[in-house]
């Protein structure tokens, strides 16, 4: 069996982040890539919306311009995330679908498995909650979310190390909900980061990241190849930065 | 012909928002929300399957219509049932 090949941290732009994990899939599907997992970061921070979201009712476009927030789609469902630079670490496992369960709650049972494993080696107690989540305490943190397109399977997801609910509502729509200090506590009640059970620096989940994602299995530590750079960065112009696939819902 | 929006919580699962235009009939429907669709093309094919329906609606054969389609499709869908789907819309019909 092939070995993964994990590639390091680096951080990225949005739409560079997600034109990545398309040109990944793309050469995974070839064959010219091994299975895949990197980690990576978010600079700018942005928001990323699931695939089957509606743009205008998810994101305040002009705090977030405002802010200096990019806004990118995601080829996955789910809902609308936060990707705060320095407040969270993503990955993405990049692999045949074949390799993986066909039933996708398994899958995402095996994959979110890496990062309960991580959370545990950090000293948390991590659990995997159907269909798509990590909680600690039953409060949520990591949102994971999935495809499948062309025999290959992505899975990426973030892993919250310090998290920033009043900036997070501030770049989010509020057309249904009334921002008030009551509804900001109940959120911080529903979420939970690194950040709130240890004083390690943001290092140490990516360490703990990698270390989970190598284990039990053949790997080696990779790069990106020039094709799969230069193909994410033709994707990100054409497609992810384009005002077609943003408002694509 | 009018048209609506309405956001609907399916329980102890994700968010969907409809929103559609009818006259006595659906003239065109868009669904949204946080939910998880494999593969993702089915939604054309449950929007597709809404649209041109009479009103009202028969809720129950238009739940199990779009069943069929996920089924045929082979498809699964996340955080929310056929019959969600069909409660969304009849959320945003009935304001409309």
């Amino acid at each position: 069996m092939e070995p993964l090949r994990l590639i390091p941290y680096r951080h990225f732009d949005a739409y560079t982040n997600m034109a990545l994990d398309e040109a990944i899939m793309e050469s995974v599907r070839a064959g010219r890539s091994a299975p895949t997992v990197r980690l990576y970061g978010w600079t700018p921070s942005a928001i990323s919306i699931g695939y089957f979201q509606g743009l205008h009712y998810e994101v305040n476009l002009a705090a977030c311009r405002a802010a200096g927030v990019d806004v990118v789609r995601r080829l996955t469902g789910g809902g609308a995330v936060y990707h705060d630079t320095a407040g969270e670490v993503t990955y993405s496992l990049i692999a045949p679908e074949r390799l993986y369960p066909r039933d996708i709650l398994a899958s995402y049972r095996i994959i979110c498995g890496y990062v309960v494993e991580a959370l545990r080696e950090l000293g948390l107690e991590a659990e995997f909650q159907p269909i798509n989540d990590i909680a600690v305490g039953g409060r949520k943190i990591s949102g994971n979310a999935q495809t499948r397109r062309g025999g290959v399977l992505l899975q990426h997801g973030t892993v919250l190390y310090r998290v920033d609910v009043e900036t997070m509502f501030s770049l989010l729509t509020v057309s249904e909900v009334k921002v008030s200090d009551k509804v900001i506590q109940s959120v911080k009640k529903r979420v939970t980061s690194l950040a709130e059970y240890i004083t390690a620096p943001r290092e140490a989940l990516i360490v703990a990241l990698e270390h989970a994602f190598s284990r039990g299995q053949a790997v080696e530590r990779g790069d990106y190849t020039p094709a799969e750079l230069a193909r994410a960065a033709a994707l990100a112009e054409t497609k992810y930065r384009t005002e077609a696939w943003i408002a694509l819902r | 012909m009018t048209h609506n929006t309405a956001l609907y919580k399916v329980p102890g699962g994700k968010l969907i928002r409809v929103d559609v235009t009818c006259s006595d009939r659906i003239e065109q429907v868009r669904i949204t929300g946080d939910f998880f669709l494999h593969p993702e093309e089915t939604l054309e094919a449950l929007e597709a399957a809404l649209t041109g329906v009479p009103l009202p609606l028969d809720r129950a054969a238009l739940a199990a219509r779009l069943a069929a389609i996920l089924t045929q499709q082979e498809a699964t869908l996340f955080g929310a049932t056929p019959e969600d789907l069909v409660a969304a819309l009849t959320a945003a019909i009935i304001q409309a």
